[in-house]
């Protein structure tokens, strides 16, 4: 069964492929966040919300050879969920891993994540989940890494650039900007125009610049 | 028509002046094993400019561990995500330093919770555990975007009036070091680009 296409999951919830039942991941994660088993979700493991999903590697899938890669290659052609693979990166199996960061990060475009054991993988789901939730819930100015759109003040800049003009500190920039207003009609300005603002040593210079 | 790889110029990488003292091993091993072009300059937002539109940052693990550092990373990313359409963070295994034994890496729900919110913010992780591994990616991101058709095309060392003309772009809120060289290269002078 491929069966990757989205689910719906209930708000704050986790939906978790029968098969890890009874697990270590599935163990540590009852009690923090609310996990359902189904059967049938194919290639995926957890299901985090409605467009997020982590599909888990296991060292002995890393040694055991190429499988997990196919696998990787039909949720990607299958499914336009983001898929976060969690990978469990022991050292037995750390030989293999920058092999597979290239071929997950760098080929497939997905998002791999090293945990060394189940414990850890099930402590980032608590983290991954609690995102998500953050994400539905619109309080995307939470996280710290997204910018938030704020305008930004075009002055203090634009001084900052005409004073990359030779021979046009502080003082001129500003009687430029007062009499020209914009790098735009400075740029077109005459040498005469110039001259009315700075000398004729400078008004030369900032002509040829 | 496909051109093989090798007849266009190797792929040029920026890196921030600051990376000489901070990463010494990745410089010398992108020139020396992998045969780039490396441009040092003064970067000032991130530490690589691998083409016109990617980023990338080399941050420690135990940087992400701390919530101390958190603050100065996320302003750190966001003034690049308004510079860069795409940004990679490569995390790098802290160096053991002479006499020390490996220290041992104790996962905080901190870590994680950097970790999930990098994901949320669509940038790219790299997990690297040595210098010369990070220059390997940096070499793999550099033929990628090459491939892609967004690698650094324009002369990374304007001289005399060009490099004037530089200082000039780069002043440009939110202009990346790679559009600014871009500008330079495309336009005959300042007037042409403001008209």
């Amino acid at each position: 069964p491929v069966t990757a296409g989205s689910i719906v999951v209930p708000y704050g919830h986790v939906i978790g492929n029968e098969k890890w039942r009874g697990s270590e991941v599935a163990q540590r994660l009852q009690g923090k966040v609310r996990l359902i088993f189904e059967d049938g979700l194919g290639l995926v493991d957890f299901h985090l919300s409605n467009r997020t999903c982590i599909l888990l590697i296991s060292e002995v899938d890393l040694v055991a050879g190429d499988e997990f890669k196919r696998r990787l290659v039909r949720f990607r052609n299958a499914s336009s969920l983001r898929g976060i693979v969690i990978v469990e990166k022991t050292q037995i199996s750390d030989q293999y891993y920058s092999g597979v960061q290239k071929f997950v990060v760098l080929e497939l475009g997905m998002v791999l994540l090293p945990v060394a054991n189940q414990g850890e993988a099930s402590q980032l789901i608590v983290q991954l989940v609690s995102f998500c939730v953050r994400e539905q819930s619109r309080e995307r100015g939470v996280n710290p890494f997204l910018r938030k759109q704020r305008a930004q003040l075009a002055e203090p800049a634009v001084l900052q650039a005409v004073q990359h003009i030779p021979g046009v500190g502080k003082t001129k920039a500003l009687l430029l900007l007062q009499h020209f207003g914009s790098i735009h009609r400075l740029c077109n300005a005459s040498i005469s125009e110039l001259e009315q603002v700075v000398g004729q040593t400078v008004a030369q210079q900032i002509y040829t610049f | 028509s496909w051109t093989p790889l090798e007849h266009s110029p190797s792929p040029c990488i920026l890196a921030d002046s600051r990376e000489i003292s901070s990463g010494p091993g990745v410089i010398s091993c992108l020139r020396a094993v992998h045969g780039l072009r490396v441009q040092v300059c003064s970067l000032g937002t991130s530490d690589y400019i691998v083409s016109n539109r990617l980023a990338v940052d080399r941050v420690f693990q135990s940087e992400l561990q701390s919530p101390g550092n958190r603050n100065k990373l996320s302003q750190r990313l966001q003034r690049l995500q308004g510079v860069f359409e795409r940004i990679c963070v490569i995390v790098e295994t802290d160096r053991v330093r002479p006499g020390e034994t490996s220290r041992f890496f104790q996962r905080t729900q901190h870590y994680d919770g950097v970790l999930s919110a990098l994901v949320q913010a669509g940038i790219k992780i790299l997990f690297s555990s040595c210098q010369e591994e990070t220059a390997a990616m940096l070499k793999e991101l550099a033929l990628l975007e090459h491939r892609k058709d967004a690698a650094i095309q324009a002369p990374t060392e304007p001289e005399g009036h060009r490099r004037d003309i530089l200082n000039f772009y780069l002043s440009i809120p939110n202009l990346s070091y790679g559009a600014a060289l871009n500008l330079c290269h495309s336009f005959g002078s300042i007037t042409a680009v403001a008209n």
